[in-house]
Order: structure tokens, then sequence, then C-alpha cells
């Protein structure tokens, strides 16, 4: 048995997911829980965090700096929830792909103790870092309301817009996870990785900035046009770019079949390095 | 259940280890030969290391074996193609039904969660959906027994209390199979036996694959085994039988690093698994004390089979003195193919000197049909101040005059052994299993290993 699965389908990494949902969300709900364990008031971190985050943002952003976005009209609060919105997607992202080249790595037991799915560690990863994503924001549409206004109604969209990031997310964590087992630097690379990721998307500043040449160019971050389109539901109360987003949605879930096809074929390799 | 199903069916299994420098390397060979291939050119990236090869065997449903072996053997690596955590490099594994490991120390637990979370966690592994669980979870606890330490990280257990809870959880996922690498070894006594009731259990419906350094251990309990050395099947057969070669060729191992050389006969018929009878000696052996006996409902009657040169199944030895003669007196010094338990009789072993030897020790062991040793004794102590000498052509006689137990019903051998040195460090000159066997009738006990005499059996009134 090489792999539990037919890779020739596309659908593979999500009938992994499906097959073995109840232990994902086990191992997800486990990994969020154990995160505030030991800490006074536990879980409700997860809330604080964000909170507190937003509230520097502010105060750092839209008070001493006393940025503003292009065409962005209100107060202190403003420039700090655009940002909010873009950063949470980010962290998402920086989230599961700082702890992928050592998930495998950190749970040896898995590959040789027992016949553990390895390839949902990558869903459950994905999952608790979405539970992060949900309550931050939360927090981000919480603030919105009370200090800007009533939240668009393009609000509802938010979940579309995931959906259309996970598979790429995951396949972000299948492929690090595996390449992590045999190469250890990816341990120490991801960080600069991810932080120039972050640097080279429009988060911290908006695309026109950007001069015209190198605008388009943006998109081959893979966060940027996810940035824009939760920007688009959470803030701007628009409509994403349909467009862009179908043809991401392409490639995320393309890039998905990839990796998951390479994490089951480089599987049976872990055992003899570990 | 059927015991014809085959559960467990292993054909020529083997695994090769890749040994790379780095983990990179692993990486590279993942990728660069096919690449290399296209060039016309072959490079590996490791050093090959087979640590099991030409493995074959099948184990029906309801069958309890015994891997035995030394460390480095395959054991393990077996066990785990078994169970399916390591890939095979060549040959197969089919296994029907749902298996169960204890993998050496315990299951594959996350040392960051707690009890419970590893209880669920590995419920799910095993494929019992969580609203079972969480029904058979206080059940589960009950049988680890290991208190509050449930919701502490697993990383803070003594090993004990790891393998307690693995052993709870694999007990409760109703597995067809149950395979057990060591895990034993590190409970207590309370738990070992604990666990030991579950598996006599689960026998009589499932499979047991058990690996143990413990030959005691594997002979009470399997009633097969498959010897494993360097990675090779050396034989697959009896329980009994193959415990006893491995032992042989162990003490021939040992005493070689010490320069001595001690040659191991293996019996031609070994390797098929070799049914119990085929030991015994015509049953119908009649003795004039037989009918007065039979009378007394309450005696145990020992019948002996005599020994017979011809008939040695299995010995071994450096051979420096080889035993010609054992039989097994009654107490007045007459051979007698009944002895009655309880009764003191004699064992007298004969050896025939073939070249010079001092301090020779003469032993011997009792055995019960499952090879387990019930009792057994040596001259050492006794002539250990005053050691004989003797020249080739001597002929050394020893005696171990003792009350015979009261043994319940069944099949019983005796090793008897020659050696010589101290009894830290000793040479087998000549070891012959089973050199005499007897039977125990009528025996008034039903459970244990042996009987005592009763000194005195009496209900008394006390006043409250």
């Amino acid at each position: 048995m090489i792999s539990a699965y037919r890779l020739v389908d596309p659908l593979s990494p999500y009938r992994a997911l499906f097959r073995h949902l109840a232990l994902v969300v086990q191992m997800a709900r486990r990994d969020v829980v154990g995160r505030y364990r030991g800490s006074f008031i536990g879980l409700l971190w997860s809330f604080f965090n964000p909170l507190l985050m937003l509230i520097i943002y502010t105060f750092v952003f839209g008070v001493i700096f006393k940025s503003r976005w292009s065409g962005q009209v209100g107060g202190h609060f403003q420039f700090a929830i655009i940002l909010f919105a873009g950063l949470n997607i980010n962290s998402m992202f920086t989230e599961c792909a700082n702890r992928a080249p050592t998930l495998i790595v950190e749970n040896t037991n898995f590959v040789k103790k027992v016949v553990f799915p390895l390839e949902t560690l990558s869903w459950s990863a994905v999952g608790s870092a979405l539970f992060h994503l949900l309550v931050s924001t939360l927090v981000l549409l919480i603030i919105e309301w009370l200090a800007i206004g009533p939240v668009p109604w393009t609000v509802v969209l938010f979940p579309v817009v995931v959906a259309c990031f996970l598979p790429f997310v995951a396949g972000v964590v299948w492929l690090l996870a595996s390449l992590g087992v045999f190469l250890r630097d990816f341990k120490q690379a991801i960080g600069v990785i991810t932080t120039a990721l972050m640097f080279l998307a429009p988060i911290m500043y908006p695309k026109e900035i950007i001069p015209a040449e190198f605008r388009n160019w943006m998109y081959l971050n893979p966060l940027t046009a996810i940035v824009e389109a939760s920007r688009d539901v959470l803030v701007w109360g628009r409509q994403p770019a349909w467009g862009i987003l179908g043809l991401y949605t392409i490639l995320s879930v393309l890039f998905a079949w990839a990796a998951f096809a390479w994490f089951e074929r480089s599987r049976k390799g872990f055992a003899d390095v570990l | 259940m059927s015991s014809d199903v085959l559960n467990i069916r292993v054909e020529n299994l083997g695994k090769r280890y890749e040994i790379y420098a780095q983990p990179a390397d692993r990486l590279k060979q993942m990728v660069l030969p096919r690449i290399g291939r296209a060039f016309g050119r072959e490079h590996a990236y490791y050093k090959e290391f087979w640590a099991l090869r030409d493995v074959s065997f099948e184990v029906r449903r309801g069958e309890t074996v015994g891997i035995i072996g030394r460390n480095g053997s395959g054991k393990s690596t077996l066990l785990q193609m078994v169970c399916g955590t390591l890939h095979p490099t060549e040959g197969s594994v089919a296994v029907n039904g749902r298996i169960a490991a204890l993998l050496e120390l315990g299951a594959g637990f996350n040392p960051e969660f707690t009890g419970r979370e590893n209880v669920y966690l590995s419920g799910l592994l095993y494929g019992i959906p969580e609203n079972v669980l969480r029904s058979r979870f206080q059940s589960i606890v009950d049988f680890a027994d290991i208190g509050d330490f449930i919701n502490q990280p697993v990383k803070t257990y003594s090993s004990g209390m790891y393998v307690r809870l693995a052993f709870a959880i694999a007990a409760h996922v109703d597995a067809d199979t149950l395979v057990i690498d060591e895990a034993l070894s590190v409970g207590d006594v309370r738990f070992t036996q604990k666990c030991m009731r579950y598996l006599r259990e689960f026998q009589k419906r499932g499979t047991l694959l058990f690996v143990s350094h413990d030959t005691g251990a594997v002979t009470n309990l399997c009633s097969r085994a498959i010897w494993l050395d360097g990675g090779r099947q050396v034989m697959d057969g009896s329980a009994r039988d193959i415990v006893e070669h491995y032992l042989a060729a162990q003490h021939a191992a040992d005493r070689a690093a010490l320069g001595e050389s001690v040659t191991v006969h293996v019996a031609a018929d070994a390797g098929e698994p070799a049914s119990q009878e085929s030991h015994g000696m015509p049953e119908d052996v009649v003795d004039p004390r037989k009918a007065l006996l039979n009378g007394e409902a309450s005696r145990n009657l020992v019948e002996v089979f005599e020994f017979d040169p011809e008939r040695i199944d299995s010995e071994f030895g450096a051979g420096a003195a080889r035993i010609v003669d054992v039989q097994l007196l009654d107490g007045d010094g007459k051979a007698h193919r009944l002895i009655a338990g309880g009764e003191v009789a004699d064992l007298s072993i004969e050896a025939s000197v073939l070249e010079p030897i001092s301090a020779p020790i003469f032993g011997f062991y009792v055995k019960d049909r499952l090879g387990q040793r019930i009792f057994g004794d040596n001259t050492y102590v006794s002539y250990h101040e005053r050691p004989v000498h003797a020249q080739p052509g001597n002929r050394l006689r020893a005696h171990f005059r003792f009350r015979m137990p009261v043994l319940p019903n069944g099949d019983y051998s005796v090793d008897v052994a020659l050696a010589t040195g101290t009894q830290v460090s000793h040479t087998q000159q000549h070891w012959i299993h089973d050199a005499i066997s007897f039977k125990a009738h009528e025996s008034t006990m039903r459970h244990g290993l042996v009987g005592i005499p009763m000194h005195g059996i009496e209900i008394e009134r006390v006043e409250a």
C-alpha cells in the first residue's frame, strides 16, 4: 500500500478530508485548545489576541502614522480595519506554512508506531488556523460595526473567499511537510519566505500605489487575490473580482492535487529518515 | 469461528533499509535517479541494509504465534510491516480484519496530548466511532488503572503507565488480531497478570502475534513460534521446539564468543509443526503396581517413559562428555515406570567422558507440555568445593533425589545436561531436550503448575 487514494483523482485531497473527518476535527480541536492550555483565560486568548492587535494597529497606524488608505474616509479605525482584513489572511497562511515543515517530524510516532492517515495532519493544521481566522474576522466585524457602522451584506461571501483559499493552504502544508522531513533547512527558510510574501502582497498598502508596470505581477503572490477579495467583502462592501477568484480557485485546486499526490508518493520514505 | 480462515498471509517479505548519510539524500534518491537513468547513469545515494528477507508464513484465525530472535533479528520490522506502519521492499502482507498493535513502548501516542485525548485519537485510528468510544471510555480507564494521570499529557507518564493505557485501548477496540511487541515486559506483576488473563481470553476468539525475549512467555502463551535470525526465517514450528532450538543456538553463540565450540544437532523433523503426540511412547505400558494404585483415586501417578539414546530429538553441546543414560527411579532406586506424586524419586544421569574434564555440573529441568520449566536443579553448589575430575573413558553418574511433586494431568519431559565451568559461566558439554518423558494421571490437582504434599487439611469451627 503506497497510497490509499487514487492519485489521478483531483478530488482525492477532499476524499482524505471526508474519510477521516472525525479525526481531523479531533486533531484540530485539540490543537486549538492545546495552544492555550495552562493559561488563565484559556480559549479567550484566541479572541483577545486579535482584539489587542487591532487596537495596537489603530494606535500605531491611525494615530501615530496617520496613515490613510487611498480613497479612505473615516477615522483612526478605518486604516487598522483595512490592514487587519489583509493581515488575517496572511496570518492564516503563515500559521500553516510555519508549522508545516515540522508537522511530520514532530509526530514521528504517527509515522512509525501506528497506522495513521498522515495526510489528514495537513487538514487539521488548516482547520485550527481556520478557527483563528474566523475568530479574528469576528473581532474585525465587531470593531467595524462599533467604530464605523453597519457591516456590509457582502460579509456573507467571506466563506466563499476562504473556501477558494483553503486548497492552496492545504497544498502548501502537504508540500512543506513532506519536504521538511527530508530537508531540515525548510524550517529555517520558511520564516523568511512567509515574511517576504506578506510584504510583497498588498496588505499594508493599497495595490494602487504600486507602479503600474509591477501591479499585475502582484497576482503571482498567492496571497494577493485572497487579500483583495476578503477586503472587498469585509470592508468595501463589494463583490470580489469573480474572474480572478475563479482562476485562483482552479489553480488552488490543481496545486492542492499536485501537492497531495507528491505527499502520498513521498510518504513511504518518511519512516526511512525519521 | 472457523479456525481455517487465514488471518495473516506473509509472502517472501523483505525490508531493505536504505541508510542515508543525511535526510536530503533520501530526497535526491527519490528524484535524481530517474533523471540519471534517462541519461544512462545510475547512482544510489544510500547503503543497503536488509532488515528482513524471504520471510513467509500464514497465520490462521485463532492461532497464537510467537516470534523469537535476538535483538536486531528483524522481529520488530516484521511486526511493523504486518501492522502496516512500514512498507515492504519486496513481498507482500495481507491481513484480514482489524489489527491492534502494541509496538515497542505502547501505541503511537502523541506525547503532548492527555491520556484522555489519546484514547479518543487512538480509538478513531482504529476506526471506532466517537460515541462508541465514549461509552467504553470508563472501561478503558478502569483497565489501565492509572488514576488521575488520564488527564495529564502522556509525556508525563512512566513507561509502565504508557503501556497500561496502550494495552487498555488495544483491549477495547474489538481487534481481530493483536500484535504485541515486548510491551508486557515493562508493566508490574499485577498488570502483567491482568494482561495475561486478557490475552488468554482473547486467544479464544482472535489471532495473537507475540514478540518477546522471554522464551518462557512464548512457550507459555503460544502454540507456534517463528524464529528469526539476521532477518531470515530460521524455523517455524511448535513453540516448544523452536524455543529449545533457539536457546541451544543462543548458548552455542555465547560460548563461541568465548572461543569454545558447541555443536547443535537440530532434529531432522524440526521446522515442521510437530504434533505433541509424536514424542510419546506407546501408552499401553503395563506396570504391576498400576492396578493397585488405580484403586486409590487420590494418588497422582506419574508414568515414566524411559530414555532411549536412539530417539534423542534435539541435543547440543561441546561434546567433551556425552550423556548415555537417564533414569527416573523410585525411592528404592528401582526403575519403575510408574512413580506416584508426593513420593521420593531418584533421577540418575549417566555420562561417558570423551575428553578430560574438570568440575562437571549435572543438571535437569522438568518441563510441562508447553515447554515451561517447572523445576530443576544441578550439582554445582554441592560440588563446587570439591570438583570432580574425569578422564576419557570414565563414566560419571549423578543422582538427584527429590520428592516428586503432585503434577496436574498431562505430559512432562525432562531436559538433562552436563556442563563444565561455574554456575555463572559454563559450557554445555551435552544437553538433551526431552531425554525422558512422563505422564501424570489421576491428579486431584487441576490448577497451578505443581502441587505440593499437604501436611494437613482441615476445617475447624472457631468462636466468633
